[in-house]
């Protein structure tokens, strides 16, 4: 599974996408092919190197950075040259261009890495031999044609061209066969360095992510998580970037939450409006930052590797697609009861799961997805409203409404009663009265005066 | 500086020429591309005989991959852009000797102004661009400082009708500019309809663009300036006309780009005391006339020039003729 695949996951990835200021479009494209890491030494390595540019930016000067940045500007996708260069085409000037410019690129980002010992944290193959073979003038800058000093009779024909301009088309004629075997013989020598000078571009690519991923790190106080060893992942102050950004627009702070799971099903109850989805949205999230090496949206995190995340909510495109929610809501649910015996290690992130049909068959579809999905190797963490007698499962509660306001954290209990709050939730936010009244009344409530 | 044509085969490109041939390249960083896919040996649409364009030494261009790889002259490869348009992307180069190219750049007025804000990066003095049939938009003063015009029988066989037209366009682009208050009010505003009243207050309408049928002018009896930040249509213009509150109203558009009415409805909004001005705007040079039409039919050159010059108050020229 490639990045660009889970991009548009409900969880908000594409916010922390848009969020990263990356230089070149090939970093772009680069950094949304690449695969998810289900391993976790692969994990630990990107962010060993990710921690080095974290380092580098903390402590390097800002003119420095700023100069490195410009330069990553000039980063082009030159792949389909390279895929000409080694199937021993002969390349046009264009391309020999473009390579040059990559070769002189390369040279000058190792360069400004070199001075602050990073060179060996993204190793870019040295190409000075490729801009020998282009600039036969020394001239060391990032422009090029058929140079005269690649052959003295094109150097004669074109001192004649500018003698003698009514012979023009004549002479051009002549000295366009001549170029094309200067290229034939430049594609030859430079043939050799065809797969450094794709590794090139592709370290260039991932300084540029790296470094993206730091500044964004640093801009929206996230952290390097720690490799989990067993099946258990913690969370401290977790907190969604794109809620949060939403909420201080509005001059509101984001509340985080800490949370912990393992392997036994992890059932999340709370009031409406207590941010149980929120919850999933940043679980999901931050699993796939983790298996694509960026930094967590917490004050602390361990988190254990995975082979597939499943996050489970009212899909509005199913719906849009002519599905019902609900049977959209059953295929997405029975994708993850199908994957849990596949022996892949599993996270499901399920979002009040049967809440659109009637509570005794919801209530009973929930609590057979707990029996069916336990013991299985994945985890499992799920919002209802619904009173689930498990014993299999753990419970969190969001500790709901209080004082007027509401707190978001969560909190283990015992027993599986559900918050009722519902009705003074609506009445907080000023429902009519007499609807939520009639409602008490028929719960043999007394009525609460407004 | 761009070069527009009223119309295929107007002259717009014996103009380029003509301005290539005199321009200092010694002294001067000069840059040449066009905008949209032009330059084509024989011009697709009519058939008839297009010139190349011939770059001095020294002179810097920009063109498509593709024609960059028909080119008839030594030059330097100096960028390759990410951008890419029909014929492939743009590729900007310096001449090192003079000779034969076909001109197609950027296709975008935005692609545009960031080719020719790299241009300002490489030292470039002037920057003169190709305007393709029907893109105004290179000539905006966003993009250009200054421009010339070229127009001919094939935008009209008839001299009264060429000289009206032409005369309609010179007008626009020879809009006022609104005072330098309401162009720093008015200039963030990028769609629209707003006004100014006299107190200097800024008010939004509810409608959003000019070609709306339900525009009303209500709780405007106090106002000074009226502004369409996007596109400025006949029909508003005569509701503006019509309406007796608005009789002393400054109307300012963009610029005159922004304007698609027609000259009967633009000359009675004008007669009837009407005022329009321009946040942006750029210099008119000079307008060149081809009195050719690609059907064969030739007008007089000197009564054409002489008319043409009557109504515009501009030097007007016949390159074809004047150059031998």
């Amino acid at each position: 599974m490639q990045l660009k695949n889970v991009i548009d996951s409900p969880c908000g990835l594409r916010f922390m996408l848009d969020k990263l200021e990356l230089q070149s479009g090939f970093a772009r494209r680069w950094l949304l092919d690449s695969p998810m890491m289900t391993q976790g030494e692969e994990i630990v390595a990107a962010y060993d190197i990710l921690h080095q540019f974290d380092t580098f930016i903390r402590e390097v000067d800002k003119t420095y950075i700023d100069t490195l940045l410009f330069r990553l500007q000039g980063l082009k996708d030159i792949r389909t040259t390279i895929k000409n260069l080694h199937n021993q085409a002969v390349l046009d000037d264009i391309e020999l261009f473009e390579i040059k410019h990559l070769a002189i690129l390369a040279t000058d980002v190792a360069k400004l890495l070199d001075k602050h010992g990073m060179a060996d944290v993204v190793k870019i193959p040295a190409l000075d031999k490729v801009i020998d073979i282009l600039d036969p003038d020394g001239m060391k800058i990032a422009t090029f044609y058929i140079y005269d000093s690649y052959c003295a009779e094109l150097k004669d024909l074109r001192a004649d061209m500018r003698q003698h301009p009514e012979n023009q088309d004549d002479l051009m004629l002549q000295a366009s066969e001549l170029e094309e075997g200067v290229r034939k013989d430049l594609s030859k020598q430079l043939h050799p360095f065809a797969a450094d000078i794709e590794q090139a571009q592709i370290a260039l690519a991932q300084i540029d992510v790296n470094m993206a991923k730091a500044i964004q790190m640093r801009e929206m106080g996230l952290v390097f998580p720690i490799l989990s060893h067993d099946a258990s992942s913690q969370y401290e102050s977790m907190f969604h970037p794109q809620v949060k950004e939403a909420l201080a627009t509005h001059g509101r702070d984001f509340q985080p939450v800490d949370i912990t799971y393992a392997m036994q099903p992890t059932l999340i109850t709370g009031a409406n409006m207590g941010g149980k989805t929120v919850v999933l949205k940043t679980l999901t999230l931050c699993q796939l930052l983790f298996q694509f090496g960026f930094g967590i949206p917490a004050a602390a995190a361990r988190i254990a590797v995975k082979d597939e995340i499943y996050f489970c909510i009212g899909d509005e495109q199913s719906v849009e697609k002519g599905l019902s929610s609900f049977a959209a809501e059953m295929k997405n649910i029975d994708a993850v009861i199908k994957a849990s015996r596949m022996n892949k290690r599993i996270l499901a992130l399920i979002d009040e799961p049967a809440r659109t049909t009637n509570p005794t068959e919801g209530a009973a579809l929930v609590s057979a997805l707990l029996k069916v999905l336990s013991g299985k190797d994945m985890s499992l963490v799920m919002t209802t409203h619904y009173d689930i007698a498990s014993s299999e499962a753990r419970r969190l509660r969001v500790k709901g409404f209080e004082n007027g306001e509401m707190d978001y954290q969560l909190v283990e209990v015992q027993d599986g009663e559900v918050p009722h709050e519902a009705l003074n939730i609506a009445q907080s936010l000023g429902i009519d009265s007499e609807w939520i009244n009639m409602a008490r009344s028929l719960l043999g409530a007394s009525p609460q005066p407004v | 500086m761009s070069i527009v044509g009223l119309e295929k085969n107007t002259g717009k490109t014996e103009c380029l020429k003509y301005v290539l041939d005199r321009l200092p390249v010694q002294t001067k960083r000069i840059a040449v591309t066009s905008i949209g896919i032009d330059g084509e040996t024989v011009d697709q649409v009519t058939r008839t005989q297009k010139p190349e364009i011939v770059l001095r030494k020294g002179m810097y261009f920009g063109t498509s991959e593709t024609h960059y790889r028909q080119r008839r002259l030594v030059s330097e490869l100096i960028d390759v852009s990410d951008e890419n348009t029909s014929l492939g992307r743009v590729v900007t180069a310096r001449a090192l000797t003079g000779g034969k190219i076909l001109l197609s750049g950027p296709s975008s007025a935005s692609s545009l102004r960031r080719w020719m804000s790299d241009m300002r990066r490489l030292g470039i003095d002037l920057v003169i661009i190709d305007g393709a049939l029907s893109r105004m938009s290179s000539a905006s003063p966003a993009v250009s400082q200054s421009m010339i015009l070229a127009t001919g029988a094939a935008y009209s066989a008839n001299i009264n009708t060429l000289v009206s037209k032409t005369a309609h366009v010179v007008d626009l682009v020879n809009l006022e500019l609104t005072s330098e208050k309401n162009c720093d009010t008015l200039s963030q505003l990028d769609k629209g309809l707003w006004f100014i009243d006299k107190q200097g207050e800024l008010h939004t309408l509810d409608t959003m663009t000019s070609l709306s049928k339900d525009i009303h002018f209500q709780g405007m009896e106090d106002c000074e300036t009226l502004y369409v930040a996007g596109a400025l249509v006949d029909g508003f213009l005569e509701k503006v006309r019509k309406n007796k509150n608005l009789k002393q109203v400054e109307l300012v558009v963009r610029d005159f780009t922004k304007i698609f009415v027609t000259p009967q409805q633009f000359r009675l909004f004008i007669k009837a005391g009407g005022r329009i001005s321009v946040l942006q705007k750029s210099k008119l040079i000079a307008v060149t006339v081809n009195p050719t039409s690609p059907s064969g039919y030739v007008l007089d050159s000197d009564t054409l020039c002489a008319r043409l010059s009557e109504a515009i108050r501009l030097p007007v020229y016949d390159l074809i003729k004047n150059n031998g």
